[in-house]
């Protein structure tokens, strides 16, 4: 039963890495925290469902063109409402963000309207690994998201994109100096948040029913994820996602399921109290 | 009292300014400033804290903007272009803090420097091993990530990292700034290397002693005006510094 449980944490930990992991890449390069972030997982999941229920494609299909499509969308939504407020303050940015996150859903509420919908997938019987029931979506799941993992990883540290998100992040003035245009790195990091969150939609949507509010249920989740993992740095985010997913589905052993997103405020409150800089946080080098 | 030299330079210009008056919020902190510097020379900026000296560096670097005059790099109007347009221009700055960045490696450091620049001016293996060999002590640390590094490290790291575009104009800012003699000595003589191999070099600097003596031309720069535009010989026996620094 605990080994089922913790298989299950890992899984939803493994969703969450992925928003979480979108959410510290915009912070680390814009300096404010995206509360849209679950919005973005709502759309993204619409889109592919669109895809999917009146186009007929397949899943898979659906989600790859679904996120590509959004990360477009996430690139048009910066550049109309981000970008002219890119020198304000986080607390500026943070609301804006509240304003995208509310017009993106109703939006998704006026074109699907507000009922739970769900993917056309085909039914399977759960398999039973060493006595432990492994879904087919968890197994795409886990691959899904080790196969976006990695890509990022190695983005991150292997590409000149990376080295140059990284430079942006560190010091956003010496990045100028040195010939990097910010705006074109910008637009490179919400291309992945976008293509991030919209693959998180799918893997949700694939799990539970899709309904405009899908994103929104998971918003203090990523940002437990993420404020544990230390905000800025994409390794801690999938630190945290992991420990929050298997935290909160251990908690379901003890209290009601309603209650397990208690157990994310509480991790935050106490990382804020006893650890601020987040769990990976001293890594980082200020000076 | 106003001793606006003015120093005919023999050689070709290769960076020159004209009127230039730049600041931040409502007054400004440089105004009027018109400079042409020499192609191959140093050229020093020297001046009392609060002088503008920064200031000026920064708008040549395109970091503040020129609220009227003209910078030219050659014959081209680079006023209007960005920092990052000015770098693929062939203008490299150094500023004096915050000048790596301390999460990359010094490798990492190094490449990112020329990767987002026209293909022209990334940097070639050639150029790569050139900077390497001026600069050994961060050739031997391309691992190591550069926030680990002390504070004469860091600065021939940020050095050797504006190297590697190739640059043919070279703004430092205070490179010797809070670094012990003996690292002040070894910048002295990098900035000497690099000028060598052809690099034009403009330099703030507040050591006084090693500003003439490095120095083609200096800038006497004071509450944000051009106070003496003279060779280093000139300062030193035509005019007295105090009453330079002090009006």
């Amino acid at each position: 039963m605990t080994a089922q449980v913790i298989l299950n944490g890992l899984v939803t930990g493994m969703v969450v890495a992925l928003p979480a992991v979108a959410l510290t890449l915009i912070y680390g390069i814009l300096k404010f925290p995206n509360f849209a972030i679950g919005a973005m997982l709502t759309v993204g999941a619409y889109l592919a469902l669109a895809l999917n229920v009146y186009l007929s494609l397949p899943v898979l299909y659906a989600a790859a063109i679904g996120a590509a499509a959004f990360a477009v969308v996430a690139v048009g939504i910066d550049q109309a409402v981000f970008r002219p407020l890119r020198e304000r303050s986080a607390i500026t940015l943070l609301v804006a963000s509240m304003g995208v996150s509310f017009v993106l859903e109703n939006i998704v509420r006026f074109i699907f309207g507000n009922g739970a919908r769900s993917f056309e997938l085909p039914l399977a019987r759960p398999k039973l690994v060493f006595g432990l029931r492994i879904n087919n979506e968890q197994i795409f799941t886990a691959v899904a998201v080790i196969a976006a993992m990695t890509a990022v990883y190695v983005v991150l540290r292997h590409t000149p994109l990376g080295r140059a998100m990284r430079a942006v992040s560190d010091n956003p003035a010496l990045a100028a100096a040195r010939g990097i245009d910010r705006e074109r790195i910008v637009r490179w990091t919400w291309v992945i948040a976008g293509l991030l969150t919209a693959a998180a939609g799918v893997l949700v949507g694939m799990d539970r029913a899709i309904d405009p509010l899908l994103g929104w249920n998971y918003i203090v989740t990523v940002f437990a994820a993420s404020i544990l993992g230390g905000l800025g740095n994409p390794v801690g985010a999938v630190l945290g996602a992991l420990t929050v997913g298997v935290v909160e589905e251990t908690s379901t052993l003890l209290i009601a399921p309603n209650y397990r997103q208690v157990v994310s405020f509480c991790a935050i409150a106490l990382l804020l109290l006893l650890r601020p800089q987040g769990l990976l946080g001293v890594q980082r080098i200020k000076k | 009292m106003n001793i606006h030299g003015s120093v005919v330079s023999a050689r070709e210009i290769v960076l020159s300014t004209e009127g230039v008056a730049a600041g931040y919020g409502g007054d400004d902190i440089i105004s009027n400033i018109s400079v042409a510097v020499g192609k191959g020379s140093i050229f020093t900026v020297i001046g009392p804290n609060g002088s503008g000296k920064s200031t000026f560096i920064k708008v040549l670097a395109g970091l503040l903007p020129a609220r009227t005059g003209e910078i030219r790099l050659g014959a081209m109007s680079i006023a209007r272009l960005s920092a990052p347009q000015r770098v693929a221009a062939g203008l490299a700055y150094v500023p004096q803090e915050f000048n790596i960045f301390t999460n990359l490696t010094v490798g990492e450091n190094l490449r990112v420097s020329t990767e987002f620049l026209e293909r022209e001016r990334r940097a070639s293996a050639e150029q790569r091993e050139r900077v390497l060999a001026i600069f050994p002590e961060v050739a031997g640390r391309l691992g190591l990530r550069a926030g680990y590094l002390s504070g004469g490290q860091r600065q021939m790291l940020a050095f050797a990292c504006a190297m590697m575009a190739a640059p043919t104009v070279l703004l430092l800012d205070e490179p010797s700034a809070g670094l012990s003699p003996k690292f002040v000595a070894e910048i002295f003589d990098k900035v000497k290397s690099v000028n060598a191999m052809g690099v034009t070099v403009v330099m703030i600097e507040q050591n006084v002693k090693e500003a003439l003596r490095i120095a083609d031309i200096v800038l006497v720069l004071v509450n944000g005006a051009t106070r003496l535009l003279a060779t280093p010989d000139d300062i030193l026996t035509k005019h007295d510094l105090h009453k330079l620094y002090l009006g």
